[in-house]
């Protein structure tokens, strides 16, 4: 019964980095076809949507009936927990994914107001730290952490660069105000999925050693501050 | 209650059967009004362990002990201690239920009789006040006179836990108490043991992990005789410190 668990443990954590992998699809892809104003594209993303809500459900129910099946205790159980967290975590960057690729045709008719570096730069370091975590979670190496206080404090001061950038176009020109608030509310999406990795990333630490961290320090929170995973 | 806040406490405990040694260097602190849990495979030592608290192995051919049991602060098996008086106030329950082929009544009367209580109306308060804290009560204050053997499995258990409490322990300690139960007597006995630790002191050592993470406050692990580890039940099953645990509450051995 036990190599049973194990196994069905096993198949539950390849669903939950499969998810990762879709959700972190859909939110590239979605910074892609803005970047190349492409709605095929954008239409392919906002049809994942679907899948993503039945692994969703999928993984909910499976890790639900591992609990009653085995009462798992111990690190078993903090995996499980983790689990549960990370699929809510990965549904919602998952789904601004989607919201981008609904913006997208609002671009089709005036094109872009300038050509797009930062929001596409930003995309990268949250799908960088998405990719971190799903590693961790799979492999375990805690120290991939080390950094994501920093990382996360870069997407945040790229959002309010753009947001300032964004300000000044607007005044220069009434006629980039639908575009550029778009820009604004991207921006504000893509801080949303970095900061969802750094509680993704809160989860697995949870999971791995059993210590419930704070990873953003500034929250003042009742749990202590992750101080960062020894190097080998 | 002892000075150090320990109702039992055990120092380098080391017992042999014969030449085989079955606990080694046990270290165990057992506070009052908490339910602590005795877990770990089987032949680990947690009922030899178990029975060192009310002197159960003094029975035993070529058991031999070294080390101390301090129960209140004084060494349990120091010279002048009588075992008898120790039991009086350390009352056990085992695995199966055991009651004498007397009358329900006569059954928890037993053990003030033996103290020399005979008046009845005495007798009638302290039957009621055991079976209503072993929450058997409402089932058999009507047939007060009936055998203890007509009841169910889990009423002669309880009856079993209110026969140990007739005599106002202090201590009570449950060898497995559930194993030779079903689900809903399991499921009463553990609501009883939640509130005993109001009145009483419970150590209870069980095979059932879940009970153990459900009913406990502390928990203590063992393997081969050695305390592994003993912590906040919480912590245990949550993140135990030790492998060893790990592996066991985990079912990757054991």
């Amino acid at each position: 019964m036990v190599e049973k668990f194990h196994e069905e443990l096993e198949v539950v954590r390849k669903k939950v980095i499969k998810m990762g992998h879709l959700s972190k699809e859909m939110l590239e892809k979605s910074v892609k076809a803005l970047k190349d104003i492409d709605l095929e594209l954008a239409k392919e993303v906002e049809k994942k949507k679907v899948r993503l809500a039945d692994m969703d459900n999928e993984i909910e129910a499976e890790t639900l009936r591992i609990i009653t099946l085995y009462q798992p205790m111990a690190k078993d159980m903090r995996e499980i927990a983790c689990i549960l967290k990370l699929i809510t975590y990965l549904t919602r960057i998952g789904r601004y994914g989607k919201d981008i690729a609904k913006i997208v045709p609002e671009f089709e008719k005036r094109g872009h107001v300038k050509k797009l570096v930062s929001i596409p730069y930003m995309s990268d370091l949250v799908c960088g730290m998405l990719d971190d975590a799903l590693d961790v979670f799979e492999k375990g190496d805690l120290t991939k952490f080390n950094d994501f206080v920093d990382r996360e404090d870069n997407v945040d001061e790229l959002r309010y660069g753009i947001y300032r950038e964004c300000l000044t176009y607007m005044m220069e020109d009434p006629k980039v105000i639908k575009r550029c608030t778009q820009y604004i509310i991207i921006a504000r999406y893509l801080e949303r999925c970095a900061d969802h990795t750094c509680k993704m990333a809160e989860k697995i630490i949870y999971k791995i050693s059993g210590d419930r961290v704070e990873i953003d320090c500034r929250e003042k929170t009742s749990k202590s501050c992750f101080t960062g995973a020894p190097e080998e | 209650m002892s000075i150090s806040g320990n109702i039992i406490q055990t120092e380098n405990l080391d017992l042999w059967y014969d030449d085989k040694q079955a606990l080694f260097n046990v270290n165990l602190k057992i506070r009052p009004n908490m339910v602590t849990a005795l877990i770990g495979p089987s032949g680990c030592g947690k009922s030899t362990l178990i029975r060192c608290f009310n002197r159960m192995n003094d029975v035993i051919n070529g058991c031999k002990i070294t080390g101390r049991v301090l129960y209140n602060g004084k060494d349990m098996y120091g010279e002048k201690v009588d075992p008898v008086e120790i039991r009086k106030s350390i009352g056990m329950v085992f695995q199966k239920p055991n009651p004498f082929p007397k009358s329900i009544f006569e059954n928890i009367a037993y053990g003030p009789r033996v103290q020399g209580i005979n008046n009845k109306k005495k007798l009638d308060k302290i039957v009621e006040r055991s079976l209503r804290d072993a929450a058997l009560w409402d089932e058999v204050k009507d047939r007060l006179n009936d055998s203890a053997m007509g009841l169910s499995g889990g009423q002669q258990q309880r009856l079993c836990i209110a026969r140990s409490l007739a005599i106002e322990p202090e201590i009570i300690l449950m060898d497995e108490p559930c194993s030779a139960l079903d689900p809903i007597a399991t499921a009463k006995i553990e609501d009883l043991i939640g509130k005993l630790k109001k009145d009483y002191t419970v150590i209870i050592v069980t095979h059932n992990m879940q009970q153990a993470a459900r009913v406990s406050d502390f928990t203590a692990y063992m393997y081969l005789g050695k305390m592994i580890e003993f912590g906040e039940t919480t912590q245990i099953f949550e993140s135990p410190r030790e492998e060893l645990t790990e592996k066991y509450i985990t079912g990757r051995f054991g």
